[in-house]
């Protein structure tokens, strides 16, 4: 039993200092990316650089809002002065498009044009004089179409657009109460409840039914049912997909540094020292290997930390921002791994190293958003943990938490095993770990 | 003479030394071309907003609210199936979804029953916009529903119907009645076109490819520093003190070559740029007096960086940071214009947004050499004063 003990105990400490010497191994890695001032550039200091860089052209540090309200800006200038006119002024001075429209009212048509061709403002609505008798009867009288100018800005054709369907919106509301007007006096005449004498009378009750009781015909016969997603945040920080795009592409940079640090661990002579002592060559790959794991988590949460501080970004759920970053130094790893085992020389490593660094940085979303790209790039951006991780970290800043991370997270981790193994049988292909 | 073009072929011989220098010379600036010109807005695209549409009901109220979106001036209906709307809103990528259930037909809006489902993300905007042309497009599809009711509802106040046959005969009359005078309504906006300058020219090809040559030409010259850092750390540099050549002749020979190197790569992304996307790069002649200038300012800022940077590690990381952040904020990746006011300002520092400008105005805006001498003179002036700041603080060790 005695022996047994010992022997047990024995095997336990064997695996304490094994896992001790892999340990030591990743930490003296560690240590040595953080020394090298050329290293620290490309890790920490471009990448919030360029964060800093995308929150300046983006505007997200000259607004207070972030919201994304548009606040298009458009002047209406009521002639009409009659309910109707004035109904449409309401409406864009809504509570419901507060974050939408940001309206001025004027008198002055000729100005309001002016403002739309300076540039200034998205449009103008010129609602003329007599638009509110020329649909609702007055007297029995209807006077003849009045049209609504919409002065619109061609260089803010989206923001134009917008306006155009607030508008039509409202007309359409308009149409619709006048048809109901006209065809229910019409029926009401043909199926005799009333005499034609009485049609007048009908017409000018429902019209002022509609002048002041307006709002009880907003309902329309078809419900729209809303809903809105159920999430933690409800802000969206734009830097919420650059920060994160910025960091991933420079853990690109950091684990193929790792990776070549192997190689040069190897034409430097320092490995073969370290395989005549009493450290076997699995040790030492598996250092190696959580050397970069821990260089990439340490890049990573140093970026997280600073553009929180620095820059108030808020990244989500944080078991969730710690776990996919997890998985994503795990899967960038892989790549890290792959491109050692298929380069011969740590130049090699550098070269493709900052090359995948690029590519993936642009496939992966963070210089550019990708949905306007073909399927094939589409298609082709799956395999760069930059694409799955952006995936993770929007899902995080939207709210999610790590139960939404579920398929970047199988994905990176696929990513990283899969990776991981065909670089090991790299390696014992090029007797990488040999004397 | 022969001193510098021996100095300047010594650093073509070092810098092409492995392969993987021309991975960086032309290979990623035609990918980087590629996917930037692939991801950008054309300009000419439809730029309303996108609405997934799910059609369940697939019946011609249906196709006429799908009609009525499809005119609407803000949002552009995407119709798919259910499990694909919902990936893509589930991950973000829309800010609304407009789902049509099965079951939606007249029948039911008479009934009272038809009802759509609209799913949109928090605070989003475009998400609130969407509901705005949603319910524009259905207000004008329900509208002479709504009017047939509105008159059932005036006849029921002046006495009951004998018998639901009758009440429902009263609303198709009414039906047939309001269709007919919408039909007939008159147009009631008068869209107006207003005479706003147009002074945002975009073209993505032109943009993307201009700017990337920037960025891409930028980052090598910008290596020069490296170059000095190396043979300071090889002790290359002492070296030629002891030679007949003078400090003036060695950063000739070196800035020269590397200039001369920048032009050939220059030359390759146009014609690269001309071949895949017919790009015309306007006047020629001015075309390379924007980029010799560009060149021999992103050279001399070289220079200067070279004259502080310690080890060729650095010098390699910092000529990177910086053609990468002054390409993205001298307009290179994205255009200018889009830039708040105080940041168009500010870009005026880098050379790359006068290196950009110059590019523009001729691909773009069919300037002649005159036109583009400001921005040459500009470039020109960076040149001065980063080659003077270098050749006074060169040193060999």
């Amino acid at each position: 039993m005695l022996a047994y003990l010992q022997k047990q105990a024995s095997a336990l400490h064997i695996k304490e200092i094994t896992m001790l010497k892999t340990f030591i191994i990743g930490l003296k890695d560690l240590k040595l990316v953080f020394r090298d001032r050329a290293a620290l550039i490309f890790m920490l200091l471009t990448p919030f650089l360029l964060t800093l860089g995308m929150g300046l052209i983006t505007g997200r540090f000259s607004s207070n809002d972030n919201s994304g309200a548009l606040n298009i800006p458009i002047v209406i200038v009521n002639l009409d002065n009659d309910s109707m006119g004035n109904a449409l002024v309401d409406v864009f001075n809504s509570e419901g498009l507060a974050d939408l429209v940001e309206p001025t009212i004027s008198q002055d048509a000729e100005a309001a044009r002016l403002l739309v061709d300076e540039d200034k403002i998205t449009a103008a609505i010129i609602i003329p004089a007599g638009f509110t008798h020329s649909i609702i009867p007055q007297n029995g009288i209807t006077s003849e179409n009045v049209q609504i100018e919409f002065y619109a800005n061609p260089s803010r054709p989206t923001s134009s657009g917008i306006i155009k369907t607030i508008l039509d919106g409202f007309i359409a509301r308009l149409d619709e109460m006048r048809i109901g007007g006209v065809v229910s006096v019409t029926q009401l005449i043909s199926s005799g409840r009333i005499t034609p004498q009485q049609a007048q009378q009908v017409g000018d009750e429902m019209g002022k039914r509609f002048e002041n009781n307006q709002n009880d015909f907003n309902e329309t016969i078809i419900t729209l049912n809303t809903s809105t997603k159920q999430t933690e945040s409800n802000e969206v920080d734009m830097l919420s997909y650059f920060a994160p795009g910025m960091a991933l592409m420079f853990l690109m940079y950091t684990v193929s540094y790792g990776g070549r640090s192997i190689l040069a661990e190897k034409s430097g002579g320092t490995l073969p020292r370290l395989l005549i002592s009493p450290t076997n060559a699995m040790q030492i790959l598996g250092g190696k290997v959580f050397g970069i794991f821990l260089t990439g988590i340490a890049q990573l949460l140093i970026l997280i930390g600073a553009t929180s501080l620095l820059f108030q970004l808020h990244w989500g759920n944080t078991i969730g921002v710690i776990v996919l970053v997890c998985a994503a130094v795990f899967g960038a790893t892989g790549w890290g791994l792959f491109i050692t085992a298929l380069a011969r020389t740590p130049a090699q490593v550098g070269s493709i190293g900052s090359a995948l660094m690029l590519i993936f940085g642009v496939l992966g979303g963070g210089f550019i958003q990708t949905d306007n790209m073909s399927a094939f790039v589409q298609t082709i951006r799956k395999i760069t943990p930059n694409a799955w991780a952006l995936d993770g970290f929007t899902e995080l800043a939207f709210g999610g938490n790590i139960a939404s991370l579920t398929t970047p997270l199988l994905a990176l981790l696929t990513m990283g095993i899969i990776l991981f193994l065909v670089s090991a049988f790299l390696f014992g292909r090029k007797n990488l770990m040999q004397k | 003479m022969k001193k510098i073009f021996a100095i300047a072929w010594k650093d073509a011989i070092i810098r092409f030394s492995s392969f993987s220098e021309i991975l960086f010379f032309i290979i990623l600036p035609i990918v980087f071309i590629f996917l930037f010109a692939g991801a950008v807005p054309t300009g000419d695209e439809d730029n309303r907003i996108r609405l997934l549409v799910v059609d369940q009901a697939n019946t011609s109220i249906s196709q006429e609210i799908l009609s009525e979106l499809e005119k609407s001036t803000s949002v552009r209906p995407d119709v798919m199936s259910i499990e694909e709307a919902q990936e893509q809103f589930d991950s973000n990528r829309v800010a609304a979804m407009l789902i049509i259930p099965a079951g939606f037909d007249i029948e039911s809006i008479q009934s009272g029953n038809a009802q759509l489902d609209f799913h949109q993300q928090p605070s989003d905007i475009d998400a609130n916009v969407a509901q705005r042309a949603v319910e524009t497009a259905l207000r004008k599809v329900s509208s002479v529903f709504n009017a047939a009711q509105m008159a059932l509802e005036e006849a029921k106040a002046r006495g009951t119907f004998e018998s639901l046959e009758d009440e429902q005969a009263y609303f198709n009359a009414a039906l047939e009645t309001a269709k007919t005078l919408q039909a007939d309504s008159p147009e009631r906006i008068k869209t107006v076109q207003g005479n706003t300058p147009d002074d945002f020219d975009y073209d993505p090809q032109a943009n993307v490819s201009a700017g990337q040559l920037i960025t891409w030409v930028f980052i090598p010259l910008f290596g020069i520093s490296a170059l000095f850092a190396y043979e300071r750390q090889q002790g290359t540099l002492r070296r030629i003190l002891t030679t007949p050549t003078s400090k003036a002749t060695f950063l000739f020979g070196t800035i020269s070559g590397q200039v001369l190197m920048a032009l050939i790569q220059m030359t390759l992304i146009v014609l690269f740029a001309f071949l895949a996307f017919k790009l015309n790069w306007g006047n020629p002649i001015g075309l390379y007096i924007v980029l010799s200038c560009s060149c021999l300012a992103a050279a001399a800022i070289g220079t200067a960086m070279g004259t502080f940077i310690k080890s060729e590690g650095q010098a390699v990381g910092l000529s990177i940071m910086a053609g990468m952040l002054m390409g993205m904020l001298g307009g290179c990746w994205f255009p200018i214009e889009l830039f708040p006011p105080f940041m168009q300002s500010f870009a005026k520092i880098f050379p790359t947004t006068w290196a950009m400008q110059g590019l523009l105005d001729l691909l773009l805006r069919g300037a002649g050499v005159v036109d583009i001498l400001p921005e040459a003179g500009m470039l020109i002036g960076f040149a001065v004063i980063f080659f003077g700041i270098g050749v006074m603080k060169f040193r060999y060790e």
